[in-house]
């Protein structure tokens, strides 16, 4: 099989977070079956003449065969991206990756740490805790944005905040003058001693600009967390998913297949990122 | 290729009739020397051939590793585009002359490109190629296979088996060559020239030869613990002296090294948009854009950029695939228009920990 050839996957529905940031809800066209992806993995999204980058899954794989990718129109494709209509079509390569390390961190509290974006590959493996709810003690989010306006998927927060043994703290960098805001301000590392969850048994995950999870890394080592179960997601530049185009390279590890969830511990005392 | 390896002595003079006895079947690929440059090209008129070549610019391995490659068409299909996959055909081709550090060079780069994950177009190049290796009597200022276990004779390679990779095996022996041949297609390709059986003066003089080539070395390399020497000195001085002082990012060493796979792709539009293709072109970790993501640049340095280049043959090749990914065919220094010489850097960091 060429792993290197795209399939087409059509446009099934979209929901617009904020002007620049959309969830893109796909299907494989008919005959393709299914994608078979765990939270934390991505795909290789592209379109003709626009190139490929990849993107992590933004909902855990669905009973009808969709899947979701929520993408922010920052540069060339996703503004291409960002042109499509519902039943038009894009391309897809993957799954590619590892995932959330879901069965591993079964029976622990899970920490939950996402700065802006960062919130993306979180987000299928909350829902996927979510389903699997009995599996997991605590489940404690804190989630960091610049804005208000820019902590995507508020709509669900209420059904988060809903499910047993679960808190989601909210903080933003700045508030526009005018809007209302109750919540903490200042930096996501700013709400550890509002959290209730015992270092001994919780595991971290944690997904944000890297410089935002070098805090939260070592912020919660000095909570007593531990480094062997905190988990990180790394974006690098990427063209082929599979360790060949060399882009991803961090140290020894590919951040496409070795990653982009990594043990904190495997990465650390690498030159070229900020952890 | 086989276990089976079986030797055989053609006369020298009939070295020109054989080449040109396998230019009727294959598209034959060799040495060509044109002013000071080497180059692996197809060869009209076996009189081309350079058999006492030092060294090429471009290594024979990126005869089969493309430097662009279509991935596939995209064409206009109603409102969208059809998918059409696109693979290299090649006519069957010999690559001849390739000297013991760059058939270990193929090597390498194949524990990329058909390892884990098999690259289909790499696959496909790669399976009309014969490879003709040729032992290497001509040590260059630069070279230094001996110190990586690569050549300058062809054998056992860092005790991972027999030799591989290669057909067929020449020996220059001055008025003869002795031709050792792995496997079926190789004694296929020595079927087409008149031979004799080696005598034990012929083995002889080969080990003559092969020891005789290593005295010529001057240049080396000491391997001894370097993956973990280069990972403890990720910050060592000389990354910014030398990257910052002499590196001018040209790219230059990653284009000539034949290990190095990586690459960029690009689409490709016709001005009506009826055909676009995907393309792939080789791409330098030097180059300044490599490591670049939205916001940021994680290598935005050359000193970061050369401690990659550095680090990654000499240490983290080690720990990708089990070997380094380095063969000691010194391209990289020749062709450096500052000289940099990643010898030098491996023995500087090592006499500093020394001499702690």
């Amino acid at each position: 099989m060429n792993v290197q050839l795209p399939r087409d996957a059509v446009v099934t529905a979209i929901t617009e977070h904020m002007p620049d940031t959309r969830t893109f809800r796909l299907r494989l066209q008919d005959g393709e079956g299914k994608l078979a992806f765990r939270p934390g993995q991505f795909n290789m999204v592209g379109l003709p003449g626009f190139g490929e980058a990849p993107f992590t899954f933004s909902s855990p794989p669905q009973a009808d065969g969709s899947f979701e990718h929520t993408i922010r129109a920052v540069g060339r494709l996703t503004k291409g991206l960002f042109k499509l209509h519902v039943g038009e079509v894009l391309h897809v390569r993957g799954p590619f990756g590892s995932a959330w390390p879901l069965d591993q961190v079964k029976g622990r509290d899970l920490l939950i740490v996402a700065g802006g974006m960062g919130m993306v590959p979180l987000r299928p493996l909350l829902l996927e805790a979510f389903m699997k709810r009995p599996d997991y003690g605590k489940i404690v989010i804190l989630f960091g944005a610049r804005t208000p306006g820019e902590l995507i998927y508020g709509e669900e927060f209420d059904s988060w905040r809903g499910q047993p043994e679960t808190a989601l703290l909210l903080t933003v960098d700045e508030v526009p003058p005018g809007e209302e805001w109750k919540a903490h301000t200042g930096v996501v590392t700013g709400l550890f001693p509002d959290m209730d969850i015992d270092p001994d048994n919780a595991a971290v995950l944690t997904c944000g600009p890297e410089i935002m999870m070098r805090f939260v890394a070592r912020g919660l080592l000095l909570r007593g967390f531990s480094p062997a179960r905190m988990y990180v997601s790394l974006e690098r530049r990427m063209r082929c998913g599979t360790g060949h185009c060399g882009h991803c390279q961090l140290g020894p590890k590919f951040v496409c297949k070795d990653g982009p969830v990594f043990r904190y511990e495997e990465l650390s005392g690498l030159p070229d990122t900020m952890l | 290729m086989g276990d089976q390896v079986s030797a055989r002595i053609i006369r020298e003079e009939d070295l020109a009739r054989w080449t040109e006895e396998l230019r009727q079947d294959y598209a034959v690929i060799g040495p060509v020397t044109a002013g000071v440059a080497t180059s692996f090209r197809p060869i009209e008129n076996p009189s081309e051939l350079d058999w006492n070549y030092t060294s090429t610019v471009i290594p024979p391995s990126k005869a089969v590793y493309s430097p662009r490659q279509t991935l596939c068409r995209f064409l206009k299909a109603g409102r969208g585009y059809r998918i059409e996959e696109v693979l290299p055909s090649r006519e069957k081709c010999v690559l001849l002359g390739v000297h013991p550090c760059d058939l270990h060079g193929l090597l390498v780069l194949e524990r990329t490109l058909l390892g884990e994950t098999k690259d289909a177009y790499y696959a496909a190049a790669r399976a009309s190629v014969l490879v003709i290796g040729l032992n290497c009597q001509s040590v260059g200022d630069n070279c230094f296979c001996a110190s990586m276990g690569t050549g300058p004779f062809f054998g056992y390679w860092m005790g991972q088996g027999p030799p591989q990779g290669c057909d067929v095996l020449l020996t220059d022996l001055g008025d003869r060559f002795l031709v050792e041949t792995f496997g079926e297609e190789g004694e296929q390709l020595i079927a087409k020239v008149e031979s004799s059986p080696p005598t034990p003066q012929d083995i002889g003089e080969k080990l003559r030869r092969e020891a005789a080539a290593k005295e010529w070395f001057r240049k080396t390399l000491d391997t001894r613990d370097l993956p973990a020497l280069m990972r403890r000195n990720t910050y060592h001085p000389t990354w910014r002296i030398t990257g910052e002082g002499r590196c001018l990012s040209c790219t230059n060493c990653t284009m000539v090294c034949p290990t190095c796979f990586c690459y960029d792709t690009r689409d490709r539009a016709e001005l009506d948009l009826s055909v676009i293709e995907r393309i792939r072109e080789w791409d330098s970790c030097q180059d300044e854009r490599f490591a670049e993501v939205h916001g940021g640049n994680f290598r935005s340095t050359r000193e970061a950029r050369l401690r990659q280049f550095v680090c990654h043959k000499l240490s983290y090749w080690v720990e990708q695939y089990g070997c380094f990914g380095c063969v000691g065919c010194g391209r990289c220094m020749t062709w450096c228009p500052t000289a940099i010489d990643l010898t030098e850097i491996a023995a500087e960091i090592r006499a500093d920990e020394e001499r702690k």
